[in-house]
């Protein structure tokens, strides 16, 4: 009766902690590619993965910074438990307040400090940056486990082994290596784990180009996750499982671990040898893999840093084939991640895509190099109103050369909203109580409550301000979630029946669910501009041209156009668009009628910016 | 034995580097403004409404999240250290395996599970129960962080537990205690640092978290951590988020204080 209640206690906490997992493998067989809807089973995502370049790079620097953060730490761990064992005690509790630091602190805490050290120290981020924080963190989980194991060892046998005769070394190796051996295991396996799963740390202190895995996946959270990630997780997550049922199922130990005898622990040790094997042979394969693709470039290179998932990486593929020049490339999630790794110039970056006001401060701090325009021949391909109305943050043109336009919009669904839908109004109405969701981002959410009330989104007014605030604090029980790039997977899954977004989505998510709908509302809206430039401290200002270039040719812009669904301002690349209906959409290229009321977002100035974040933050906590 | 210390040099070393230095850094962004004039303006950032309103939820819901982590992890500990197997490996990996599949990608799954139209109110609904409104609610939170740090309490609990000597069990049984009452008496406090290491470790992540918010929030909760994160991120006022995070670090203290008094011999490690 009682191992009864016992087991079903224990199956219900196992099913907690498997439920998500086994989630994420449902998933990784589903032929959507939005999480929300269930499209039949496939296998496909399994063999696109191999084939995606950028998923696997990922994979190899994620194995090896744990690899190596895991041994290194697992060295110098090892070595300071032995030291803080022989402490006195007051010695000992200062080296362990020290050690529960990294643990106990807040990651983002931990993340920040150590992007502060590396920026002040002008280190530049990047791979060894990585590495180096990830030691950081991961030597404390190693002490945490030797140290109790050192504890339980007899000083006496130590003491034995040097009176018969052997070095201090030779000692230690013979008599109490084998006893805390299990502990440097579980602290080298914590180690290796911890840095596996690590995303804010990484995040912080990383260089461009370098991605580990969690840093893609945080990066495709907004756009919607590939499912190649669900596949390449799932694949990790099995091949650890089968071997733990592989070394579990290996000779049992004797039952009496209290004084482990060498000759288990030699036979432990082997159990641990199986996976350090397949790692290595795993981590060999990626420095293969990486030479391989090195060995084809020449000494020029650009460095890209651009919105996640914001170009098809064929053409990358294309401008290398082309040019021979190496591209790394980098994304970013908001403007204002991007705007300060830029001020600090840790990175030197070579061409990066901010929106309008983003360009319109950076030319304020002068953070921007002019583009040599008799490098950019293809400009010609350029829709002329959109180079018009560049100027209203690049005055003279010359700065920036427009990748991507849209407009900011609702996006409802027919089979929920009966009336029609043409004003912000709508995402008042509390018959759509939870049903709404709004943008998560400052300038975004007050351009709607700004333009609801007939202001211009780049309003300075404290009264039009406080108005705004109220509006959005009265429409916050309303909304379901503030959310960025997620309420595409949410409208197609019918989560909500209304949400603000961006134009360029308009057509992905018709396709994938026929009764969305995007409309412009009357009151006019946000028309914004994403911009290539080249920053001040780019040290590859002529490949950088190159690559704008490059990006300006139709045949390029239109593969970039048909992988994105994001609006061109290359008008030879539009007139290309075989389907009619898509080359004279309304919501795509829209005409200026349709635009009377929008407007440009404006840089309004730190005071400005800040005030703004003080209202969202008033918001957000009500 | 003097010799041995020096072992631990390297690690001094680069933990002054890593650690001490870079938590300096921290302090002197807390304490001064843009200009570098010493203020304690972002350390008083705190005092705001609703920055004090985002660290009271976020107390209020990492205490509760640290309860029932303890609730559930207690008995489970105590059944898996009774358990007549020696492959404390196979437990430890049972907990720590899930850590494989990506922290995000296992909140992100949570999405799936809670939404309004997701796996959960779908089965509710096959048995004709109306939807329950799951996602983007405090439980929804709660729920995120139970599940992403019960492994730090089972295991050092589990330590503990397996660390008191079975001899001592028997013979309060055999003087005539109730199975409650050696509980009450031995057991209970004799895995007390455990306990309260595996209480420290649940509760800073979840006081901390921001990314659990986020995505189980539906960024309509405000907690202490996207305070911080926004500061960081998109106001880009790093003195007022070092500030804050310096009010932060003043419960990390007390956890850390906490911990030292009752683990003196570190015996409930997470190992």
């Amino acid at each position: 009766m009682k191992k009864t209640a016992r087991n079903i206690y224990l199956g219900l906490i196992l099913f907690l902690m498997y439920a998500p997992i086994v989630t994420l493998i449902v998933l990784s067989f589903n032929a959507s590619k939005s999480r929300a809807k269930w499209g039949g089973f496939t296998l496909h995502w399994y063999s696109s993965l191999f084939q995606d370049k950028a998923i696997m790079a990922a994979l190899y620097n994620t194995l090896f910074i744990a690899l190596v953060s895991a041994i290194l730490a697992t060295i110098i761990g090892t070595a300071a438990s032995i030291g803080i064992n022989a402490m006195k005690s007051k010695g000992k509790t200062i080296m362990m307040g020290i050690t529960n630091i990294p643990i106990l602190n807040s990651e983002i805490v931990t993340g920040i400090s150590l992007m502060l050290l590396f920026i002040a120290c002008r280190v530049t981020l990047g791979f060894s940056t990585i590495l180096l924080a990830h030691i950081t963190f991961c030597i404390p989980y190693v002490i945490l486990s030797v140290l109790p194991k050192l504890k339980q060892t007899s000083k006496s046998t130590y003491e034995a082994a040097q009176d018969l005769g052997a070095g201090p070394v030779y000692a230690f190796f013979k008599v109490v290596f084998p006893d805390i051996w299990p502990g440097v295991v579980s602290g080298f396996l914590m180690a290796f784990t911890m840095s596996l799963d690590d995303f804010i740390i990484t995040h912080f202190t990383k260089g461009p180009g370098v991605d580990t895995l969690s840093t893609k996946i945080y990066a495709e959270v907004r756009k919607g996750i590939r499912p190649e990630m669900y596949a390449l997780s799932t694949l990790l997550f099995v091949s650890v499982l089968v071997l733990m049922i592989c070394v579990n199922a290996s000779p049992k130990e004797s039952k009496d671990i209290k004084r482990t005898s060498k000759k288990t622990a030699f036979r432990r040790s082997f159990r641990f040898a199986v996976p350090a094997v397949l790692i290595i042979v795993l981590v060999f394969g990626g420095i293969f893999y990486n030479f391989n693709t090195l060995k084809n470039h020449s000494g020029e290179k650009v460095i890209v840093y651009n919105w996640g998932e914001y170009l098809d990486p064929k053409t990358i593929e294309l401008f290398e084939e082309e040019t021979g020049i190496s591209v790394t490339y980098e994304e970013y999630e908001t403007n204002e991640i991007m705007y300060p790794k830029i001020v600090s110039q840790a990175i030197a970056y070579d061409v990066v895509c901010p929106s309008d006001y983003m360009i319109q401060r950076m030319i304020e701090n002068d953070l921007l190099a002019e583009i040599n325009w008799d490098n950019i021949p293809n400009i010609k391909n350029m829709d002329t109103t959109y180079m018009e109305q560049s100027k209203s943050f690049d005055p003279e043109n010359k700065y920036s050369v427009p990748y991507c336009v849209g407009t900011v919009g609702i996006l409802y669904n027919k089979s929920m909203v009966k009336e029609p839908v043409d004003s912000w109004d709508i995402l008042w109405d509390p018959q759509y109580k939870d049903s709404i969701l709004m943008q998560d981002s400052v300038r975004d959410a007050f351009a709607v409550a700004l333009k609801r009330l007939g202001y211009s989104i780049n309003s300075t007014e404290v009264d039009q301000l406080a108005a705004a605030t109220e509006d959005l604090i009265e429409q916050k029980p309303l909304v379901q979630a503030y959310v960025v790039d997620q309420v595409r997977d949410k409208m197609i899954g019918n989560e909500a029946a209304l949400g603000v977004i961006y134009s360029g989505e308009a057509g992905y998510t018709k396709r994938e669910n026929p009764d969305l709908e995007y409309v412009i509302p009357k009151e006019g809206s946000n028309v914004w501009i994403d911009s290539w430039v080249i920053p001040k401290n780019a040290q590859n200002k002529e490949n950088a041209e190159k690559f704008i270039n490059f990006m300006c040719r139709p045949e390029i812009a239109l593969m970039n156009f048909e992988y994105l669904t994001y609006s061109t301002p290359n008008l030879k690349a539009r007139e290309m668009i075989e389907d009619e209906d898509i080359r004279n959409s309304k919501i795509l290229f829209p005409e200026p009628e349709d635009l009377v009321n929008c407007e440009t977002f404006k840089f309004l100035g730190d005071d400005v910016d800040s005030y703004y974040n003080e209202l969202w933050n008033k918001v957000k906590a009500k | 034995m003097n010799k041995k210390k020096l072992l631990s040099g390297p690690y001094l070393l680069w933990s002054i580097s890593f650690i001490l230095i870079p938590l300096a850094m921290i302090l002197f962004y807390g304490f001064t403004n843009s200009e570098g004039q010493f203020t304690f303006e972002n350390v008083l950032a705190i005092g705001t409404a609703e920055n004090f309103k985002a660290l009271c939820l976020s107390l209020i819901l990492s205490v509760i999240s640290t309860i029932i982590c303890l609730v559930l992890a207690y008995p489970l500990a105590m059944m898996l250290s009774n358990m007549k197997i020696n492959q404390t490996s196979f437990i430890v990996l049972l907990f720590i395996l899930p850590m494989w599949m990506n922290f995000l990608l296992r909140t992100i799954a949570w999405q799936t599970l809670l939404e309004k139209n997701g796996v959960i109110n779908q089965i509710l609904g096959f048995f004709h129960i109306p939807p329950l409104q799951l996602i983007n609610t405090p439980a929804a939170i709660v729920l995120g962080m139970v599940y992403n740090f019960l492994p730090f309490m089972v295991l050092p609990l589990y330590n503990a537990l397996c660390k008191i000597d079975k001899d001592v069990i028997f013979a309060a049984r055999d003087l005539g205690a109730t199975s409650f009452y050696t509980f009450r008496k031995i057991i209970f406090p004799l895995s007390l640092p455990g306990v309260i290491s595996g209480i420290t470790m649940v509760f800073v992540p979840a006081l901390t978290t921001f990314v659990i918010s986020d995505l189980l929030g539906g960024s309509k909760i405000l907690l202490i951590g996207n305070v911080i994160d926004r500061q960081f991120q998109q106001g880009s006022n790093w003195h007022v988020g070092s500030g804050l995070s310096l009010v932060l670090m003043i419960f990390i203290l007390i956890s850390m204080i906490l911990t030292g008094k009752y683990d003196k011999n570190g015996q409930g490690g997470l190992f």
